[in-house]
């Protein structure tokens, strides 16, 4: 599927702004996800609630609103249901988060900072991503719904 | 140590006061553009898609994943410490070897890896954007990897004696 240059120079620049981010709040440190982890500091809890507390209210009023969106029509946000694989899949995603220290974003920015190990990390995810799709492959079944991932509708355009 | 940097402009740490309304707008924002979430976990399955050229591969996704550590970049060089030469795991390597920390290290991010495909997001996917939507799989998918998540730490700190 082919995406426009706007969206690759776009998906370029949030990232940047993520990563900036990520790395401004020390996130990419094993330390911090340690701490925050081990209960010993609440930082990354109210990070979390603060990024969530601007998203959602802003979020619900522009789906309120019917607001356009600049290149994807009018704003759609996703409300998939619980199902088993969001509860046993978030499990073993939280006890590999809890070993390796990181979570997928941050491992990237704990790349560039000099960490290398975190080499190991990224080689990691990639071959965990690939297993998991591997096995949904062999079972012919399809990928969990994921309202925090892309949507192809919207790709198609 | 080797450490590089450009300018010490940014504070050692930003405040999650400033840091978590940040991230926020930033998903607001790329909504209002691209009516997408930015999850992190998609970004690598469709650069693996791109790399290998799968013909369903979604290619702006692999430019969200290099801007990651682009501005990752950016971040790290405008702190005083800026890049530092180092294993990122010394906690872990203060009691192991290099060898075994990453054995550690390889299989929490396969399982890591594993998982978040399985849940279909990660702590960017479930954990900001899809509870900014209000989606009850994500509160769900989130609500378990934080609990699992410290629950484990905790079962490493028993195991290792409080040192890890």
């Amino acid at each position: 599927m082919k995406s426009s240059t706007a969206h690759k120079v776009l998906g370029l620049l949030f990232g940047a702004g993520f990563g900036f981010v990520l790395a401004a709040a020390n996130l990419h440190e094993y330390d911090t996800i340690h701490k925050m982890l081990r209960l010993e500091e609440i930082d990354v809890f109210l990070l979390m609630g603060g990024a969530i507390g601007t998203s959602l209210p802003l979020l619900w009023w522009l789906e309120r609103r019917r607001a356009n969106t600049a290149l994807g029509g009018p704003l759609r946000l996703s409300q998939s249901k619980p199902r088993r694989e969001h509860v046993v899949g978030g499990a073993l995603f939280g006890i590999g988060w809890a070993v390796s220290g990181t979570c997928p974003a941050p491992a990237l920015v704990m790349l560039v900072s000099g960490a290398g190990l975190a080499v190991v990390t990224v080689i990691g995810l990639f071959i965990g991503l690939n297993l998991r799709d591997a096995q949904v492959r062999r079972n012919d079944g399809s990928a969990t719904a994921a309202d925090g991932e892309h949507r192809e509708v919207i790709a198609s355009r | 140590m080797l450490s590089t940097t450009f300018a010490a402009v940014l504070p050692d740490r930003l405040p999650w006061y400033f840091a978590g309304p940040a991230l926020g707008l930033l998903v607001v924002g790329f909504f209002m553009v691209a009516n997408q979430p930015l999850g992190a976990t998609g970004a690598y399955v469709e650069t693996y898609k791109t790399v290998t050229r799968k013909p369903e591969a979604v290619t702006w996704r692999m430019f969200y994943f290099l801007g990651i550590p682009i501005g990752g970049l950016v971040g790290v060089l405008l702190k005083e410490d800026g890049i530092v030469r180092r294993s990122g795991y010394d906690a872990l390597r203060n009691e192991m070897s290099l060898g075994t920390t990453a054995l550690v290290v390889l299989v929490g991010a396969v399982v890591m890896g594993y998982g978040a495909r399985m849940a279909g997001g990660c702590t960017s996917g479930h954990g900001i954007c899809g509870t900014a939507q209000r989606s009850p799989a994500s509160w769900v998918a989130t609500c378990t990897f934080m609990g699992a998540a410290v629950v484990t730490t905790l079962v490493i700190r028993v195991i290792s004696g409080g040192a890890i």
